[in-house]
């Protein structure tokens, strides 16, 4: 009984090792195809470009871990940084700042929405969100009254993109400190461990004295202010603020958690598995050029990977099961 | 094994309950007249020839609400239907284009969307631990991007030769074609679900999965071929989405999937499982076809539409489920 | 001081439509075991949550050591000192043992959870109750058993002076009662006063000093446990004498029905032959876990069998699914009513229907009348009490619920009747009605095979007995040379050598 709790043990633990070994392997196999693609700027750059999704995960993080789904974000998203847009062309704002503390709460706002509706109105998160996946898209379209902010019309929202502090891009370190603070909240608040609670088992909470609908609320709310955040910082990463920014890549931002080792039904996942997650994605996005791939074929593979992770995760339990009830001595 | 108490059991049928459970429906129908009313009044040109006119494009997603219907209530779901109508679309779109006659084309189309129907049937039924959402948000990222590669960088194909499609798109009187195959299918679909063994069997499943498989009920078959007609039915979309738009591109029939769930949901079927009837969801996928109708003729903004129909399907799950928790309320 | 820890009195708590507790009085001594005994719904689960705030009572008045108190969440009781120990571990199966004990009042260092100290507390605790597990286990990979012992952490972390055990052996091997027991007596001994609920009388005689019965949601008495008899008790609780519990009819015993040679199923069960004929009860009795259930699942074609053959009227049946041993007279009674027996909002009719509707069907299309027809008629013959065959299924008890399943059972053609843990969560009153018709089957020429962990309804309606242990069948016994020590030394009887469980 020991042994097999230990052999279990590490398994579970070493799911990020394991990650972390296909993340340098991969990282290998480009280097030998393109020579300049671990180059610090060449690292930059692809961080830059992944940063908006690298953030989002972390919220999907916390919504997966519940047990739950979120297909809105990249609606919020857009309907965040077209108001962003649409505020710094016509003048209104032009506080660096303060745009991205509008593009918060504009997120906060649809997260709180979303929230709601899911830990009150009992309503299922693939539903509701399906609809506010269209309400909210559909917001930035009104937003936007069919214009779009280009790179002239942005002024010095889009330089935000291009300076750097200590040698690291801006939008880099928005990245490292949001990692940095769920990190922390994650593994060491009751928050954080909160989450993990109802993500396991939501009946046994009320028990323990935690009110399951609050955390749900809150974990959405996150999820919202994270692609809020996320909205601005496309704006200026992209350097344009268009109605269908960011279109279905809350598939991207799901894919990072599910190839992470998040798990769809609850209870398990960590923020350092999201980030190798994040980083896999961004990593076969670069690659897949390299090794012959279209560009056009971009969305299926990542299709398959998630199908061939999520399939792969029921096999190898089974197998581990399987191992298990043969150990039994009869 | 007589009845020691002499207890009997009574079995006739209450009235007044089966009157509760038609309750829904007749709600639907209310809803229904009221929101043609309200089309007459916003839209000067809302009259049946014009609603027949311009009712195919909205009718079709009518193929996916009849299987989608039947997932919600097993207790499934399957976002992948959009994109099944997608690749099938192209996939007929090219063959024509091809010199492939209209018949064959349109077998191409059906065949393409029941193999992906399948696919998801398949992967559930052998991996009965995987989320069905996450499943078909996977499949739906793939066909999609098969469809993408399949149509190239353009991204869109029109149709060369459309003389069958013309044939599907015609109308016998005012009514178009496709109004009376809806009409055929929602009757099949119906009573199936409604009266035969097999309809029952579902209702067990999506009620009580483990308990139905304890009583013989093939359950993984059953959901296998739920999924393999959710297949066909959506390349029958496809198919006559097709003759509409001479084409297809990477955007065609994304948003399907909501709108059948969202019928499915408004029409009083439960998203849990085992809950609700068929009726309630032509019912109301009729009045979603009057309403976007009447709206799209006063020239609403279509992402103004999109708007409203998010809100629609979220209230159809939310208020019922405010005014349960208030009666509780009022009954503790 | 006041004697008592804790007292309760004229406590009444009102549902919409139900008086659940009326009118309740119960004392607790300090450092005291006390059982709380009484028949499913006689308001033992209403009462606990009353003392752990989680329901407010309309009337009635609640002191802790002498002062009145008035419980408004979990919390404030937890805080006073009482903690509860539910009968379904209310556990997170994804976090570990120590977080699980420490969930809600983790040991902090400023605004961070202090890790290393919730480990090195919870090892401490586990010690206490020579627990063979670390506190970073996962909850998940426990056994029901160590499980159990984490919420007996739990609730020793809180510094509860009043724990409260509900049904705490429903789910434990002997072995592992044993264990229970000794936990029970050190928490005894180091001044925790215990309150206790539990079906089985072994609990009560072995650890309580005073019983309190409840009944129809009324309190009914409470006695020394050394003063009362067995039956004055089961009087006590079902307000009746039960003059014949186990109505074991005289039938003349038929040809072979049903054959198993050597089946096996890695993990489970191995090499376990037996065979029954028609008039006959074979009881199947062992250890919660010695694989008697999979097995019965293995035949009625739910898992498959590794190695081995089943054969029935002497033909060999390969069952791959419930519905190939259905068709074949095969019918499994399955444990949990609630998860694989029944659909609970369905009306009784449907259920009893549902394996059957194909029968009546014409071309594919249900027969609603004769479905009505045909449940009524069944469920009438077993004597349910309801009033339409409409009723939903989860209104009734559960010994009623089991009439439904055995309705539905009697709906198909049958042959052989497998009825898994049949009297589980039965009260007694009903538990005496499952077992008359269990003979009433055996009666009409149905081969019955009854898998149970209750020793008394074994030995009461069994033919034979046949006892597996670890996956293995250790013995079969016949009805009249069987006793309880025999069968329970064939139950462990391994269990000296491999220590697997």
């Amino acid at each position: 009984m020991k042994d097999k709790k230990s052999i279990l043990g590490k398994i579970t633990a070493s799911r990020e090792a394991s990650l972390m070994i296909v993340l340098i392997i991969l990282c290998f196999v480009i280097q030998m195809r393109n020579s300049s693609f671990l180059t610090p700027s060449s690292i930059g750059e692809m961080l830059k470009n992944n940063a908006v999704i690298m953030v989002m995960t972390l919220g999907m993080l916390n919504v997966l871990l519940l047990g739950g789904i979120d297909i809105s974000i990249a609606s919020t998203l857009a309907l965040s940084g077209m108001s962003v847009g649409m505020l710094i062309k016509r003048g209104i704002v032009t506080n660096t700042f303060l745009c991205f503390m509008i593009a918060i709460l504009i997120g906060a706002v649809c997260g709180a929405i979303v929230g709601l509706t899911i830990s009150k109105g009992r309503v299922l998160p693939i539903i509701a969100t399906m609809g506010f996946m269209y309400i909210f898209r559909g917001a930035a379209y009104m937003v936007s009254s069919d214009e779009w902010a280009g790179a002239d019309a942005l002024g010095s929202f889009k330089d935000f993109a291009l300076n750097s502090v200590l040698g690291i891009n801006n939008i880099i370190w928005i990245v490292i400190v949001c990692y940095a603070i769920f990190f922390i909240v994650m593994k060491w608040t009751k928050v954080g461990r909160m989450v993990y609670a109802v993500g396991s088992n939501r009946e046994a909470t009320m028990i323990s004295g935690i009110r399951a609908d609050r955390v749900e609320f809150f974990v959405y709310l996150i999820m919202g202010i994270l692609s809020g955040l996320a909205g601005a910082m496309a704006v200026t990463v992209y350097a344009s603020a268009q109605p269908n920014m960011m279109y279905a890549k809350e598939m991207d931002v799901i894919a990072a958690c599910v190839i992470g080792g998040v798990s769809t039904t609850g209870g398990r996942g960590s923020v350092g598995g999201a980030l190798i997650g994040a980083l896999i994605i961004a990593i076969i996005a670069k690659a897949l050029p390299l090794v012959g791939i279209d560009a056009i074929a971009q969305n299926t593979v990542k299709g398959l990977i998630i199908l061939v992770v999520i399939v792969l995760n029921v096999v190898t339990q089974r197998t581990m099961d399987k191992n298990v009830l043969k150990g039994r001595e009869m | 094994m007589a009845g020691k108490s002499g207890r009997t059991i009574s079995n006739t049928p209450d009235k007044s309950l089966k009157s509760r459970l038609l309750c829904w429906e007749s709600m639907m129908i209310l809803l229904f007249i009221l929101v043609n009313v309200l089309c007459i009044c916003i839209s000067p040109t809302y009259n049946i020839r014009n609603v027949f006119r311009e009712m195919p494009k909205y009718l079709i997603e009518m193929f996916l609400l009849f299987p989608m219907a039947y997932i919600l209530v097993l207790g499934d779901i399957d976002i992948s239907v959009g994109a099944i109508v997608c690749l099938s679309a192209t996939m007929a779109s090219i063959a024509t284009n091809n010199g492939v006659p209209f018949l064959v084309a349109a077998v191409i189309a059906i065949v393409v969307g029941m193999l992906c129907g399948l696919v998801n049937g398949c992967i559930l039924t052998m991996f009965t631990e995987l989320p069905p959402m996450i499943v078909t948000l996977a499949t739906q990222i793939i066909f999609f991007g098969i469809a993408e590669i399949a149509l190239g960088s353009g991204g869109s194909i029109s149709l060369t030769d459309t003389a069958g499609y013309k044939a599907i798109s015609a109308k016998i009187g005012m009514v178009p074609v496709v109004f009376f195959v809806v009409i055929v299918f929602a009757v099949i679909f119906t009573v199936i679900l409604s009266r035969t063994t097999f309809g029952r069997n579902v209702y067990a499943i999506g009620s009580n999965r483990v308990a139905a498989y304890y009583s013989g009920v093939p359950v993984q078959r059953i959901r296998l071929l739920i999924f393999t007609a959710t297949g066909l039915m959506a390349g029958i979309c496809a198919l006559f989405l097709t003759s509409i738009l001479y084409g297809a591109n990477t955007t065609t029939g994304k948003g399907f999937e909501m709108d059948a769930i969202a019928m499915a949901v408004f029409g009083g079927i439960s998203t849990s499982g085992g809950k609700g009837r068929l009726l309630g969801g032509i019912i109301s996928g009729f009045t979603i076809v009057c309403l976007r109708i009447g709206l799209g003729q006063i020239n609403m903004h279509p992402q103004l539409i999109l708007i409203i129909l998010g809100i629609l399907l979220i209230a159809a799950v939310l208020v019922p489920n405010i005014s349960m928790a208030f009666t509780k309320k009022k009954t503790a | 001081m006041s004697e008592y820890i804790l007292e309760l009195q004229g406590i009444t708590k009102i549902f919409p439509g139900v008086k659940a507790l009326d009118n309740v009085h119960f004392q607790l001594k300090r450092g005291e075991v006390h059982a709380l005994m009484g028949e499913n719904g006689a308001g033992k689960s209403t009462f606990i949550k009353v003392i752990t705030g989680v329901h407010k009572p309309e009337f009635g008045k609640m002191f802790l050591e002498g002062k009145e108190v008035k419980f408004k969440t979990p919390k404030d009781a937890q805080e006073s000192g009482i903690a509860a120990v539910y009968q379904h571990p209310t556990s997170y199966p994804h976090l570990s043992v120590a977080e699980n004990i420490f969930k809600g009042h983790e040991p902090m260092k400023g605004p961070m959870i202090d890790w290393k100290k919730m480990n090195r507390d919870a090892d401490a605790l586990l010690q206490q109750l020579n627990a063979d597990f670390k506190s970073v286990a996962e909850m998940g990979t426990l056994s029901v058993a160590q499980q159990q012992m984490v919420e007996i952490a739990k609730a020793l972390s809180t510094n509860a002076r009043i724990i409260i055990l509900d049904e705490p052996t429903a789910s434990l091997t002997k072995r592992e009662s044993e264990e229970l027991y000794k936990i029970v007596d050190k928490l005894k001994e180091s001044g925790v006063s215990v309150i206790f609920i539990s079906h089985r009388f072994e609990d009560m005689y072995r650890l309580a000093s005073r019983v309190t019965v409840f009944r129809d949601s009324q309190y009914i008495g409470t006695y020394n446990v050394d003063e009362i008899t067995n039956n004055d008790l089961i009087k006590a609780m079902v307000g009746r004498e039960i003059k014949d519990l186990y109505p074991k009819p005289e039938v003349e015993i038929g040809p072979e029905l049903l054959r198993v040679e050597g089946l096996s199923r890695t993990g489970y069960f191995k090499d376990i032959s037996f065979n029954v004929r028609a008039g006959e009860i074979v009881g199947f009795t062992g250890l919660v876990g010695a694989g008697r259930t999979e097995v019965m699942e293995s035949i009625c074609g739910i898992t498959k069998a590794d190695a081995g053959k089943v054969f029935l009227e002497g033909k060999e049946l390969k069952a791959k699914s419930p519905q190939d041993a259905s068709k074949n007279g095969i019918i499994l009674l399955p444990e949990d009513r609630q998860k694989q027996g029944l659909i609970m909002d369905w009306s009784l009719g449907r259920n009893v229907t549902l394996p059957v509707i194909g029968k009546y069907a014409k071309y594919g299309f249900n027969n609603e009348e004769a479905e009505r027809e045909v449940s009524k008629e069944l469920l009438e013959s077993v004597d349910t009490k309801a009033v339409s065959i409409f009723d939903k299924v989860n209104t009734l008890s559960g010994g009623n619920q089991q009439k439904v399943v055995v309705a539905k059972a009697l709906a198909q053609d049958i042959k052989v009747v497998i009825m898994d843990e049949p009297t589980k969560g039965v009260d007694v009153g009903a538990k005496a009605e499952i077992y008359q018709i269990m003979g009433e089957l055996a009666k009409q020429g149905y081969a019955v095979i009854m898998v149970s962990s209750e020793m008394p309804e074994i030995l009461g309606m069994s033919d034979r007995i046949i006892v597996m242990c670890n996956g293995k069948m250790t013995g079969e016994l016949l009805c009249h040379e069987a006793s309880q020590e025999g069968i329970l030394e064939l139950a462990m009887e391994k269990h000296n050598g491999g220590n697997n469980s």
